[in-house]
């Protein structure tokens, strides 16, 4: 975890982790639709498929086409604030 | 002085570091024929008088043996700018934690502490005094087996005595801050860092720790502070809260009264009311998970109304007070928080209601001339209390003209007759808000709470008949939950029972009533109960402790 200033106690019965809760998925694809390729072989070859099939059935949504550095790690800081920026739905490719 | 530092006691061993990482300190025995210890702040004058001194006599004796240490209370760069100023030669410990201050427990800056070989304190003082100073170095010049150095300069002029400053241990935010250190110590909730590049606040309503608004972030420091408004320890079980009966420490009660912004004293109400809502009888699992309306109701009584400044008059059941505001938000977060009942989940109220932010009020006892509630339900005047009520949000009770006590009593039974519904008679509790220019009108008739009481009964009164579902409106007192014995043989009931007078409330003393309120305005108000008895929820009192 980044390294914080502020640490605070957890209010729960801490039965599970605390997290953040996950944004509730989306029933429609309104863009802009970011498509991240996290560097994996061909990752980018899925995505071009995955974009062209956009494009057909949502062709007014904008598509933003974004790659971590590096597979083997997490995403930098940079890529998130981007994502988190420029992005209402992300699509990440995430296999072989 | 303490026990510490008197001649003979054994001087604490420590271990410190240098500005530079290196270890410094004393052992037992120390290693040497004997120790200076020379404690200051390095913006103490007196300290800035004294250790030109103490390094002559460091330097004097040093060749005999004599170990001196500087120990600072200061931070490293304002230790070490002291040190060069003075063009101290002995070695610089840094105890800006002030643990070994503490453990020497002197009350004032310079202290000077001479040990012996074993590890015994010879001779020590605080501030400057000329005598003393000249008698310690005499007794390290004997420790060392050397001849007592001549410290005075010619034309330097020692004054006989000059006082020192505190120790920073008496600063009053330094002794805050080592309590907050010692008593997050013992705090065993996980710890959650927030990360840098969050807000806060947005990041703990990612969490899903709040209410919907935003909550006070629950550092070690706040959640100590708050540990303070009790005598409990931290890891006390108060209650097992529903719905997923997770044990609610006095700890974790204090994380969630942080969070919603109550004051330490405030935490022993919290408490008592998490006591009186987690009982079989109060029932807040059905509470909470149930469709209608009920939140926990906490009503306050005695004496604390008034230390901590819970309202009890105009817009009790509003905003802009701390204590009111606060006090039930704890609870509403700690049912959430810990016993994990939330809205979509457990939580099925259809409508729900403002109340379940936060409902907490003071009976206003003071404008009330009659018994308070917690004296009703066998509690001392002088004790404190917290009654809790499962109740939905409060109504009107409008009545702006009556002058005699059994007018505005009627008047009050037809507005509590539509409780929930008006054929639904034979009902559970109901909490009755008495305002004050009401409570004027029915003791200037000499009328008490039991009249009261018994006037509502009457005049709620309906024939049974008028009471069941019928053809215009299917709702009423379903056939099923009448008495075997009013049923005939058609599975319906007699026919001479439906002109029996049935009152809106099963019994008199379900009609719990409370004095709050401001002076002027001739309204009351009634917060209805959910469902009574052993399925449901009856009210409950606690006794407040600290």
């Amino acid at each position: 975890m980044p390294d914080s200033d502020l640490v605070i106690l957890d209010p729960t019965a801490e039965r599970s982790p605390l997290r953040r809760r996950l944004s509730d998925r989306e029933s429609s694809l309104r863009g802009p639709i970011g498509l991240v390729d996290i560097a994996k072989a061909r990752g980018d070859v899925f995505l071009d498929e995955l974009e062209r099939l956009l494009r057909v059935r949502a062709p007014s949504e904008a598509i933003v086409r974004l790659r971590k550095p590096t597979f083997t790690k997490p995403a930098p800081p940079n890529l998130r604030e981007e994502i988190a920026q420029r992005c209402r739905l992300v699509i990440q490719a995430l296999a072989d | 002085m303490s026990a510490t530092l008197s001649a003979g006691s054994l001087a604490p061993p420590f271990l410190l570091r240098t500005p530079g990482g290196d270890e410094v300190g004393i052992a037992r025995p120390v290693g040497s024929p004997a120790v200076l210890l020379f404690f200051f702040k390095h913006d103490c004058p007196t300290c800035d008088f004294v250790a030109p001194l103490v390094g002559r006599l460091a330097q004097a004796l040093a060749g005999a043996g004599l170990r001196s240490v500087a120990v600072s209370q200061s931070d490293s760069r304002s230790s070490l700018a002291f040190k060069e100023k003075h063009a101290l030669e002995i070695p610089l410990a840094l105890d800006e934690e002030l643990s070994v201050s503490e453990a020497y427990s002197f009350d004032a800056v310079p202290c000077l502490v001479l040990i012996s070989s074993e590890g015994r304190v010879l001779r020590t003082f605080q501030g400057f005094g000329r005598a003393d100073f000249l008698a310690l170095a005499a007794e390290a010049a004997r420790s060392c087996g050397a001849k007592v150095p001549s410290l005075e300069r010619p034309g330097e002029r020692w004054p006989e005595n000059r006082p020192g400053c505190a120790s920073r241990l008496h600063d009053p935010t330094v002794a805050e801050r080592r309590s907050v250190r010692q008593g997050a110590a013992l705090l065993k909730a996980r710890r959650v860092p927030v990360p840098v590049a969050d807000d806060p606040f947005e990041f703990f309503f990612a969490l899903g720790i709040d209410d919907g608004l935003p909550v006070v972030p629950p550092t070690e420091a706040r959640v100590v502070r708050m540990l303070a408004g009790t005598t409990r320890s931290p890891e006390e079980v108060v209650a097992l809260v529903p719905p997923n009966l997770a044990p609610a420490t006095v700890e974790k009660i204090a994380i969630n009264a942080v969070m919603a912004g109550c004051r330490p004293e405030y935490l022993r109400i919290v408490i008592a009311a998490l006591q009186a809502a987690c009982t079989d009888e109060f029932n807040l699992h059905g509470v909470l998970a149930t469709t209608y309306f009920p939140t926990p109701v906490i009503v306050v009584n005695g004496p604390i109304r008034r230390e901590v400044g819970i309202n009890c008059a105009g817009n009790v059941f509003g905003q802009g007070f701390r204590a009111n505001a606060t006090i039930g938000r704890a609870v509403q977060l700690v049912v959430r928080n810990v016993g994990g009942g939330k809205p979509g989940e457990v939580d099925m109220a259809t409508l729900g209601q403002p109340g379940k932010f936060s409902c907490c009020i003071g009976e206003n006892e003071e404008e009330s001339p009659w018994e308070p509630l917690h004296v009703e339900r066998g509690f001392q005047r002088v004790q404190n209390t917290v009654t809790l009520f499962a109740g939905e949000a409060p109504r009107a009770i409008l009545d702006q003209t009556s002058r005699s006590a059994r007018s505005l009593a009627t008047s009050m039974a037809l507005c509590l007759e539509s409780v929930a519904h008006p054929k639904f008679h034979g009902y559970g509790e109901v909490l009755l808000v008495v305002c004050p220019e009401h409570c004027r009108t029915l003791a200037a008739d000499g009328w008490s709470k039991t009249d009261l009481r018994r006037r509502i009964q009457e005049a709620t009164s309906r024939p049974l008949g008028q009471c069941l579902p019928d053809a215009e409106c299917a709702e009423g007192i379903p056939i099923q939950a009448l008495p075997p014995d009013l049923m005939g043989p058609d599975g319906r009931p007699r026919p001479e029972v439906l002109n029996l007078p049935v009152p809106k409330f099963r019994r008199n003393e379900d009609i719990l009533i409370v004095v709050a309120g401001g002076r002027a305005g001739k309204f009351s108000a009634v917060l209805g109960g959910w469902v009574g008895g052993k399925m449901g929820s009856v009210a409950v009192t606690r006794e407040i402790v600290d």
